[in-house]
């Protein structure tokens, strides 16, 4: 990244203003960043309280274990959510550029969304794939 | 407890370094948590690819919000790069850690000499370059949509293998890749440079997700070192965009070109032992 993340711009002739689709691409960015950090920062402070070792090796991710993990208010179910919301906000981002793609009519670039899409699905069922 | 603060308070380091510098974090924290606290390189690569992503997201928001980002040239080429970094993310748990090793050294020599080598970008007017002998047989209905205000998109073909190059280096190394990307997209695309540099960095969330995702499904990332790692570069990036324009970066420059050079002895004396 580059240091560029100063006080918004005032709106002027030369100034472009966003449009309505990327104004709502950059909330969802921003906001699932913020909660991402927000809940790393709450396991953090249970893993801190709990007394766990972070260099004697954490757990293994396990999709099914989460809830059960948060119900019981364990540190390792706050982590691995807010992992996940780490890596999948970027999708989100996706998501949102298809629904807005496809209610502009902007066929090819949601197409793109779709294969960027597909892509991400497949990282997930080659990875799960070869652990299996 | 102090294990924990010591990740998060070189996680801020790294974030602010790498604010400051205009690089992403990951070139810092993969030899942070190998060198300095004795992580496996791909548990290193696979926690550097989450904080890659937390550094991208906000200033992602940023930048489309300012409308300096092209969203619909980035959306096109990360197709791309996911596409190298789910290829890089599968590479990375076969090839030996000592490759990985070898290779960042290279990074990491190739980063501090570009460094050594930079203008002081006041000098920069960050404008394309001109190149009226291009002829470009790309699609012109295509290359309209993918052009900004300003700056006519070229040679989109190299775009596409530029940045799945940028996306296998991504997995492999656990950094966003833009050292590629943004290169590729000034130089060779035709885009200025601010639009490039935004470009790139909202590229990065989907380049380093599509690697992670492998990371975090084969047991790469641990979420003990991950989570205090990613909340100290959030904090830093932040801290250092807010006070970028306030520091000198020459010396700072000189100080981070020394750091990595030693770095890279390390990582080379790690490759080869």
């Amino acid at each position: 990244m580059n240091g560029d993340a100063g006080p918004p711009p005032v709106a002027s002739a030369n100034v472009a203003v966003a449009d309505p689709l990327e104004r709502a691409i950059a909330r969802v960015l921003t906001v699932g960043t913020y909660v991402s950090v927000a809940v790393l920062a709450v396991g953090t402070a249970m893993m801190l309280a709990s007394g766990v070792q972070p260099l004697s090796g954490g757990p293994r991710f396990d999709l099914g274990q989460i809830g059960d993990d948060l119900v019981h208010l364990r540190a390792t179910g706050f982590l691995w959510l807010g992992l996940v919301a780490v890596v999948a906000t970027p999708a989100s981002r996706v998501v949102a550029s298809l629904v807005g793609y496809l209610r502009d009519g902007e066929r090819l670039m949601a197409t793109i969304a779709v294969l960027i899409l597909a892509v991400i699905v497949l990282s997930v069922g080659l990875a799960i794939g070869l652990e299996g | 407890m102090l294990i924990v603060l010591l990740l998060i308070g070189g996680g801020v380091a790294a974030g602010l370094f790498g604010s400051l510098l205009g690089l992403g974090g990951g070139i810092l924290i993969v030899p942070l948590l190998t060198l300095g606290f004795g992580l496996p390189l791909i548990t290193a690569i696979g926690v550097s690819l989450v904080c890659v992503i937390v550094t991208s997201g906000a200033a992602a928001g940023v930048y489309l919000e300012r409308r300096v980002a092209n969203l619909r040239l980035g959306m096109t080429l990360e197709l791309f790069t996911a596409i190298g970094a789910m290829t890089g993310g599968l590479i990375a748990f076969l090839v030996p850690e000592r490759f990985l090793a070898l290779l960042f050294a290279g990074l990491l020599i190739y980063v501090a000499l570009t460094m050594a080598r930079r203008r002081d970008p006041a000098l920069d007017t960050g404008l394309a370059p001109e190149d009226p002998e291009v002829e470009d047989d790309d699609d012109q209905s295509t290359v309209e949509r993918l052009s900004g205000p300003g700056y006519r998109v070229r040679r989109l073909g190299f775009g596409v293998i530029g940045s799945l190059g940028a996306g296998v280096v991504s997995a492999l190394l656990g950094i966003g890749g833009g050292l590629i990307k943004v290169p590729v997209m000034h130089v060779v695309m035709g885009v200025p440079l601010r639009v490039a540099t935004a470009t790139s960095n909202l590229m990065i969330g989907i380049t380093a997700s599509a690697g992670a995702i492998i990371y975090l499904l084969r047991g790469g990332i641990d979420p003990y070192v991950a989570a205090p790692t990613a909340i100290g570069v959030f904090l830093g990036a932040t801290l250092g965009s807010r006070t970028a324009q306030r520091i000198d970066i020459r010396v700072l420059r000189g100080l981070f070109v020394a750091i990595l050079l030693y770095t890279a002895w390390q990582m080379l004396q790690r490759g080869l032992m």
